[in-house]
């Protein structure tokens, strides 16, 4: 059983909890917007289907009660880097195909990323603050020789790989705050809120 | 021995070829010929039922005595008249594709050494294409031989992508041997040319063309090539469905007539299989009009400002937009130009150095987008196309009762031109004025002048601005304004 925090360390990661609640639910209704906005100008079908695309971290989690703390944190870090990623890539290629013809859609691409990205500073605080190592950045390993170019899709791909990752992450929007507020929760035996690796 | 026929590829020799009866078929033969001019009479044996031998002038006498089971001999005179001529069978050297223009580019040889020189050949190209091989064009090519071997070469743009489906090309060729006695046919095709399409290649799917620019006003057809066991459900163009056509078992395609622009992100075409979507973009706009109202002028000596009226939109952005260069024939210098489409779409500048030495320019504006491009010129004299900046910094430098000195700036490199300035001075007592003053220019300097016959103690509006005093072109806007009161009279 590993030991109760102290008062202020829950109350410090309590007050995290809940700004990176707010974050993200922010977070999430921009995406919405973001996500209306692009099928549009993209000329596409909101209501298609669209298959899991390659590299885009999929929101649905089984057995998602039993995960304990540290799981939901880091789970949570690896998707919001690779959706920093993935956004920072759509944003380069909505300057190269659109130039300045829609500025609107790549203002608003810039915001989310930006969003994404302090929300994964966020999730790094929360693990700091268990004395928890960050993981490294997927990159990291592979300085030497740089992260593999992703494969050169075509326009019609890139959009469709665009609607996927607006879409997985307004779902994972939705998954943070449920995993924060999980986080939250004060541990029923001694009221104060249990260290990371108890928390289910 | 009969039905004695003789055909001819070359105008040189001739096949003979005749038919026996069954029993003679496989014994020896005795074949002879002379022609009429009395040439001795040249004999061989053959075991074929064939032989080649000289084309005669006019007729040629010929004996073929088969011996063994069925002995006989017999005789027959042949004609030019009655020697058929069929040129050579066409060999195609290459057939190369060049899939982002969906051309077909064909090259083969006339074998023009075997004829004499100067006959008319014609070519007949038979373009085939789907899983049924239906000719979708033939063409007739025409060429005039030149007792040489030419390489003769033509190209063909489909109007599908070259990747819906397989293209086939064979060629035949008629010689008007107008010399030539005898009846004349065409050649037999050509062993055909392929170019598999990916609905050949296994794993091949998608949608075709991809991704490609096209003019406004376009017909086009997009192909969905998808597995073999995958079944299309619909095929969409923009947001319409279109009529779909089977190309083959693992192509299907739709026509879209008189294509409009499509809106910055492109128009998609999408292909919904049973398990899966395949989708292209395709790019509609306009080529690039010729800019009007090309117009240059500097305002300082140290660069030179070009606009132009683009004209209409291209309705391509990004990578695709329409872009501007700037090239001066004198120097050789080329400038490409940064042009905001959104930002001005009326009015286009681009910036120019001025070049040591040189007040001619001879400007080419080049516009160029993957539909197509144009140009406009100017020539100009930039010491005739003066436009300075407007004056900063006016302030007081003196004044008494009847007098101002006022003095300001101006921004460029003027030491060679004359400066005529206008200083517009106005009161609640008198009606605006204008004073001219020409001052010898300088290097972003400042410059002054005085303005006389004042009335004292009255509050007076002034502001300047200037131009070339030689070659007058524009005036600069004005200057900031200022206020400024005589003193009381003395």
């Amino acid at each position: 059983m590993a030991a109760a925090e102290s008062p202020s360390a829950a109350l410090r990661r309590r007050d995290l909890c809940s700004r990176g609640i707010r974050l993200a639910g922010k977070m999430r209704a921009d995406v919405v917007d973001l996500l209306d906005a692009y099928v549009e100008q993209q000329g596409l079908d909101a209501s298609a289907s669209v298959a899991a695309v390659e590299g885009v971290p999929l929101a649905a989690v089984e057995r998602w009660d039993e995960q304990t703390g540290t799981q939901r944190l880091l789970e949570n870090l690896a998707a919001y880097r690779a959706f920093r990623a993935l956004l920072a890539q759509m944003l380069e290629e909505q300057r190269e195909q659109l130039g300045e013809a829609d500025a609107g859609l790549g203002r608003a691409l810039a915001a989310v990323l930006l969003q994404v990205s302090a929300f994964a500073y966020h999730l790094e605080e929360l693990l700091r603050l268990e004395s928890r190592g960050i993981p490294g950045e997927e990159g990291d390993e592979e300085e030497e020789d740089g992260p593999p170019p992703p494969p050169r899709l075509s326009l019609f791909e890139q959009k469709l790989r665009g609607q996927a990752v607006l879409r997985e992450l307004a779902q994972w929007a939705v998954r943070s705050v449920r995993d924060l507020r999980q986080l939250a929760k004060p541990s029923p035996a001694t009221g104060a809120a249990p260290g990371l690796a108890e928390s289910p | 021995p009969q039905n004695l026929k003789c055909v001819t590829h070359n105008l040189h020799k001739m096949l003979c070829t005749w038919d026996v009866s069954s029993r003679g078929r496989h014994g020896q033969t005795d074949f002879c010929y002379t022609t009429n001019d009395l040439t001795p009479q040249v004999c061989f044996k053959t075991k074929e039922r064939r032989v080649e031998i000289p084309i005669p002038e006019s007729s040629i006498t010929v004996t073929i005595k088969s011996s063994g089971a069925a002995f006989a001999t017999r005789e027959f005179v042949i004609h030019q008249k009655d020697i058929s001529f069929i040129p050579i069978t066409p060999h195609i050297l290459s057939l190369m594709p060049d899939f982002p223009t969906s051309t077909l580019n064909l090259k083969w040889s006339d074998n023009g050494s075997v004829f004499p020189y100067g006959l008319d050949a014609l070519w007949q190209i038979q373009i085939l294409r789907k899983e049924a091989m239906e000719v979708v064009t033939q063409v007739t090519y025409y060429s005039k031989l030149t007792h040489e071997d030419a390489i003769l070469s033509w190209s063909w743009t489909s109007d599908m992508p070259l990747e819906c489906t397989s293209h086939y090309v064979k060629i035949r060729c008629y010689i008007n041997a107008t010399q030539f006695a005898g009846p004349k046919d065409w050649s037999d095709w050509s062993p055909e040319k392929v170019i598999p399409g990916k609905d050949t290649e296994p794993g091949g799917s998608g949608v075709f063309p991809l991704d490609r620019v096209v003019p406004v006003g376009s017909d086009l057809v997009f192909c969905c090539v998808h597995g073999e066991d995958e079944h299309i459900k619909n095929m969409t163009y923009g947001s319409k469905s279109y009529t779909i056509m089977q190309l083959s078992r693992r192509s299907h395609a739709i026509r879209v007539l008189n294509a409009s622009v499509s809106n910055a992100s492109g128009t998609n075409v999408v292909c919904t299989l049973e398990n899966a979507l395949e989708g292209s973009v395709v790019f509609v706009g306009y080529a690039p009009d010729i800019p009007q109202n090309l117009s240059c002028e500097t305002p300082n000596f140290l660069v030179i400002k070009c606009t132009w009226k683009p004209g209409k939109p291209s309705g391509l952005y990004g990578g695709r937009r329409t872009k501007y260069s700037l090239f001066e024939r004198t120097s050789g210098k080329n400038v490409s130009c940064e042009v905001n489409e959104r930002e001005s779409p009326r009015d286009h500048v681009c910036g120019f150095p001025v070049l040591p030495d040189q007040k001619i320019y001879d400007f080419i504006l080049d516009v160029s987008n993957p539909i197509g491009q144009a140009q406009s010129s100017l020539l100009v004299d930039i010491t005739q196309r003066v436009h300075p900046k407007a004056p900063e910094k006016l302030t007081v430098t003196g004044n008494n009762s009847t007098s101002i000195q006022l003095r300001w700036f101006i921004n460029g490199s003027f030491a060679e031109t004359r400066l005529l300035c206008q200083i517009e001075i106005s009161s609640s007592h008198s009606e605006r004025k204008l004073h001219n003053v020409s001052i010898p220019g300088r290097k972003s300097s400042t410059y002054t002048a005085q303005l006389n016959a004042l009335r004292p103690d009255t509050k007076y509006q002034l502001r300047v601005r200037c131009s070339a005093a030689d070659h007058f072109w524009r005036w600069s806007d004005w200057s900031r304004g200022l206020e400024q009161t005589t003193s009381e009279a003395p």
